[in-house]
């Protein structure tokens, strides 16, 4: 395999676009809409500090300039061999995965600064039809079956820059579909890598696409890393899962990259009549991460579960804005977003509960808890709730507070260090939400990776 | 003890008047009055938003919040009117050969 | 198109349940001098002179002025459709102010008496400022506050007779800056109370006034400062009603208040405008250490309210506690809620707020707990529940939670639903007709606020209520 990629980013100028739409084997409906929305994205101003979901959200700092569409991506390998992708054996230059450790997986793909980096589907589910791997590759191959799906645009290229530019230049993407009935007992997993840069920086463009069919089931664990501690980055990618009727669906989303990538995601979930979808999402990394996650429970007796988990340091800040649409009655949505907060990091999160007038009989829950481990850090919690039909429970809770000295104290009369006890009790506050998190790997990788951020307080 | 950090040039500010800088990733409101060269984190402690653009009072020394009007002291940073309660940082500053440093004030 | 009811017509709609309405109706009032409809410096200057205001004062209005010209609306919020050059910002009914109930001009008695305020005065309590078109006209305090050193006195005269005292808190909670609507309220307010309590005075009885808009187009822009000094007592009571018009009109009042050391406020009002008016407001209290600062806000009328009352607490110990109910019908949106700024060290604060939407009307709470950097050891507890009773009407919740701090306790708790059906019919099954049942219900939901108020105003608060609800079902 390849040495690390010299870094060919070449800034966001309509040469470096043409170039880039040039270099891609796709069909041509696919080329309109990118360069449809390439132009909005130059037509779109950087957000305001003026406007609500920026408030709190200071980009100025970002520069587009630092950064650039990768040149040229490299083909995906043909052949693939069964554990090339284990852990970075293979491919030395890619980092460590946290949660495909010790699983048993359907299929993995990986992406390295936007290019594929291979992939491999187990052939009992190839031969059911579902489809796994790299979108750009697939897309090429399965264009007229995906593309009602592009074109339904889940997330709304128009919503800002960043929406924009995800849609005009998503690459190394990861498309998972599950065709009807089908049900997959065994997770895939989508690993994104970023590269450290002299001068620019690396660029991450993923984009997933995850449709599942009447009936069927599958869990699809996504995870992000960088390949050191110092580069800089910038991810700015789109997400969107459809959940057919009486589909079930898990995802888990954990973001890891180091604590110097710009993190700019739009991610959008449809879920159907009877479909349950389990979103996780880890947020761990990047320099500043401003993440729009939106559901929508658009037919009868759909229902989502959202799991948060947050832990910044330094000087991190995570901005989270999470919304729950009720468009349809009997529906049931449940969002527990829990952060630890330490040194002079920030976090914000601002959650909305919106249900339409026609979204009877609606359950729609909504918490945030916060730690605040040092008292230097902040955290903004705005929970909302907008609800226009009457035979409704909705309700919402936050809280926010410091790690209970009287465990510390009692922890360490029991022969622990300040740091275990502090530990401890963090894990213990994020029980709660790793119990509604059903994939065992997953909960012992964030558990595993949280303890090992907590300092001495 | 951090370094100073070269800034702006004294030229570029006119008296009274302000400006945006980035100083060691941080952005900073370089502030000319009555003589005098401040630094302020370009933070308004009332509602978090922006201070630069505020305007600059070189009699009473502060910085209002170009919002809400909030006042902050231009030498230390103190909210001296409603609706901020909470001082906002100041950094030191230096003059020489006409080119102004900033040294950050760890927060 | 004013609505002139008789007293027959009065009494007829009485007798056939519509007692709200008795509020409705104008009285044709001569007024004395009534400046051009209008918004400009030369407006604002004649408003300064005909209250004879020193220059100070003048400065301040005109400043305000410039700084209202500049800010933009919000752009959250309900709509605001007013345009602010169709307004009348003043207007002086009578020569001077009344010391006792005989000097008051006999149309102004029969809008008073239609408001019950003969009767309040026989009641034990302590001084009535009412006002009229902007200026105070009938007051009387008692001589036992006077004598302890309590100033209760209109706005006006204090910035004539205490100016000093005044000057020293005047626009220092809430600067003209602070937002478009204290930006105007601080270049044309009119009217309003001042009070200041002298150390240790604690007043038993709660102070009240009354406000009334009139005349067509009519703005409202009291001012209302009221200083708590250390270990001092004081329970404020504001009250209000409109008549019905078709016309916009503007009721934007400014208060401030300071409660100093170990002292005690509650500032309590019951709001009925009617649904022509935009109410739109902002009240700001500032409390030291260990002092306790208390709003009661409840939002029964007007079109469109905007108002946030606001504890800040600025020394250890301090405390603040708001209960906020809205009440919102066809054709109504409040926009209401409560804001508590933690400041020091070992600071409590509670909000618990009530909303019921019904008939299409819309309740927002909004509302936001802050606690500063250094603010250790502070608390507090958010908690909104609302009501909403049919599928046409909307509630919505916007609380923003922002810490600073480590050592901190803070929680917040809001839902939304609709009457429970099992407690319904266990109280229809109890013979009880649907309506009746929902009543008792919703009645039960604001006790906790109702409770807290002067009897008087809690007797209201429930007819209103019921009378409300009575429109709601069947």
């Amino acid at each position: 395999m390849t040495s690390t990629l010299a870094h060919t980013t070449t800034g966001f100028s309509q040469e470096a676009f043409d170039a880039f739409l040039a270099a891609r084997d796709e069909p041509a409906w696919l080329s309109d809409m990118r360069k449809s929305d390439w132009t909005r994205f130059l037509d779109l101003p950087m957000p305001s500090l003026r406007e609500e979901e920026w408030m709190r959200t200071d980009i100025r700092l970002f520069k587009f300039d630092r950064f650039g569409l990768p040149v040229a991506p490299q083909s995906v390998p043909a052949d693939i061999t069964k554990g090339a992708l284990n852990n970075g054996d293979g491919h030395t230059d890619m980092p460590r995965t946290l949660l495909a450790d010790g699983v048993n997986l359907g299929g993995r793909v990986s992406s390295l600064d936007s290019h594929p980096r291979g992939c491999e589907l187990a052939p009992k589910w190839a031969d059911q039809g579902v489809l796994f791997g790299s979108l750009d590759a697939l897309v090429a191959e399965h264009g007229q079956r995906l593309r009602p799906y592009f074109e339904q645009r889940i997330v709304d290229p128009a919503h800002d820059k960043f929406s924009a530019l995800a849609s005009a230049c998503w690459c190394g993407g990861t498309l998972l579909y599950v065709p009807k009935g089908v049900c997959v007992d065994q997770p895939f997993h989508s690993f994104s890598a970023l590269s450290a840069a002299d001068g620019g920086g690396g660029i991450d463009l993923g984009r997933t696409l995850v449709i599942l069919e009447e009936g069927a089931k599958a869990t699809l664990l996504s995870e992000t890393a960088s390949t050191c501690e110092s580069g800089t980055g910038l991810h700015c990618g789109c997400t969107e899962l459809l959940v057919g009727k009486e589909a079930r669906l898990r995802y888990v989303s954990l973001q890891n990259w180091n604590t110097k990538v710009w993190h700019f995601a739009h991610q959008r979930a449809v879920v159907g009549q009877q479909g349950k979808l389990q979103w996780t999402i880890g947020a761990l990394g990047s320099r500043l991460a401003k993440v729009n996650q939106r559901v929508a429970l658009t037919e009868q007796d759909a229902e989502a579960q959202v799991n948060g988990v947050m832990f910044t340091q330094g000087r991190q800040h995570l901005c989270y804005n999470t919304h729950q649409h009720h468009l349809a009655p009997h529906c049931h949505s449940d969002l527990l977003y829990k952060a630890a907060l330490q040194d002079h990091s920030r976090s914000v999160w601002r959650g909305m509960i919106q249900v339409d007038p026609p979204a009877q009989r609606t359950n729609a829950y909504q918490r945030n808890d916060n730690l605040m481990l040092s008292h230097t850090a902040r955290a903004d919690s705005i929970p909302g709730l907008e609800i226009e039909a009457d035979d409704v429970r909705c309700t919402h809770g936050s809280t926010s507070g410091r790690v209970d000295n009287s465990l510390i104290f009692y922890a360490m009369s029991r022969g622990y260090t300040r740091q275990e006890a502090i530990r401890m009790i963090v894990a213990g506050f994020f029980q709660q939400v790793f119990d509604r998190i059903s994939i065992e790997s997953v909960r012992d990788a964030l558990g595993t990776a949280i303890g090992q951020r907590v300092r001495e307080l | 003890m951090s370094a100073f950090i070269q800034a702006a040039q004294e030229t570029d500010i006119p008296d009274p008047g302000s400006m945006l800088v980035e100083v060691d990733e941080h952005l900073i409101v370089l502030v000319h009055a009555a003589g005098h060269f401040y630094a302020l984190d370009d933070l308004c402690t009332h509602d978090g938003g922006p201070l630069s653009d505020g305007h600059v009072d070189a009699q009473q020394a502060t910085l209002a919040c170009p919002r809400h009007g909030a006042q902050f002291d231009l030498k230390t940073g103190a909210a001296k009117t409603m609706p901020a309660t909470k001082a906002t940082t100041s950094h030191e500053v230096k003059v020489e050969n006409g080119t102004v440093f900033v040294r950050l004030n760890s927060r | 198109m004013a609505t002139d009811l008789t007293t027959d017509t009065a009494d007829a709609m009485l007798a056939g349940g519509h007692e709200i309405n008795k509020y409705n109706f104008v009285t044709k009032t001569k007024g004395v001098f009534r400046a051009r409809k209008g918004l400009d410096a030369d407006i604002v200057a004649q408003i300064s002179e005909m209250k004879d205001e020193p220059g100070w004062m003048r400065d301040f209005r005109l400043d305000a002025l410039k700084i209202f010209e500049s800010k933009p609306m919000p752009n959250w919020g309900g709509r605001i459709g007013i345009d602010f050059q169709d307004i009348y910002y003043y207007l002086k009914p009578t020569e001077g102010q009344g010391r006792t109930w005989e000097d008051v001009p006999d149309e102004i008695k029969e809008t008073f008496d239609k408001l019950g305020i003969p009767e309040a005065e026989r009641k034990y309590l302590a001084g009535v400022k009412a006002q009229f078109e902007s200026e105070v006209v009938y007051g009387s305090l008692e001589e036992d506050l006077a004598k302890q050193g309590v100033i209760f006195t209109d706005t006006d005269t204090a910035v004539r007779e205490h100016s000093d005292l005044l000057r020293e808190y005047f626009g220092q909670i809430i600067p003209a800056t602070d937002n478009k609507f204290a930006a105007l309220n601080s270049a044309v307010w009119s009217g309003g109370s001042f009070i200041y309590v002298p150390p240790g005075v604690k007043i038993e009885f709660p102070l009240q006034a009354y406000f009334r808009i009139n005349a067509e187009q009519m703005g409202q822009f009291e001012r209302t400062l009221i200083i708590v000094d250390e270990g001092a007592e004081v329970h404020y009571v504001e009250g209000c009603t409109a008549p019905m018009y078709s016309s916009e009109s503007l009721h934007s009042a400014v208060v401030e208040i300071i409660v100093k050391k170990n002292a005690r406020c509650r500032y309590s009002t019951i709001q009925n405008w009617a649904n022509n008016i935009y109410n739109l407001v902002t009240k700001r209290a500032l409390a030291y250490e260990n002092s306790l600062m208390e709003w009661i806000d409840g939002n029964l009328g007007s079109g469109l309210t905007m108002k946030y009352p606001a504890v800040y607490m600025m020394e250890p110990g301090a405390r603040g506690e708001i209960l906020s109910i809205a009440f919102s019908s066809a054709g109504q949106h409040q926009d209401a809620g409560a804001k508590v700024v933690h400041c020091a060290p070992n600071t409590k604060s509670r909000i618990i707020s009530k909303s019921i939407s019904k008939n299409g009307g819309r309740s927002s709470y909004r509302g936001l707990c802050k606690v500063e950097d250094g603010a250790v050891g502070s608390k507090s507890s958010v908690v909104c529940d609302a009501l909403i009773l049919d599928s046409k009407s909307r509630s919505d919740t916007y609380p923003y939670i922002e810490v600073e701090e480590q050592d901190v306790q803070v929680e917040h708790e809001a839902s939304v639903s609709r009457i429970g059906e099992e407690q319904l019919f266990y109280l229809m099954s109890r013979g009880l007709t649907e309506a009746e049942a929902s009543s008792m219900i919703v009645s039960g939901f604001i006790e906790p606020l109702v409770k807290e108020l002067p009897m008087e105003y809690a007797i209201e608060m429930n007819r209103l209520i019921e009378l409300q609800m009575e429109g709601s079902v069947g």
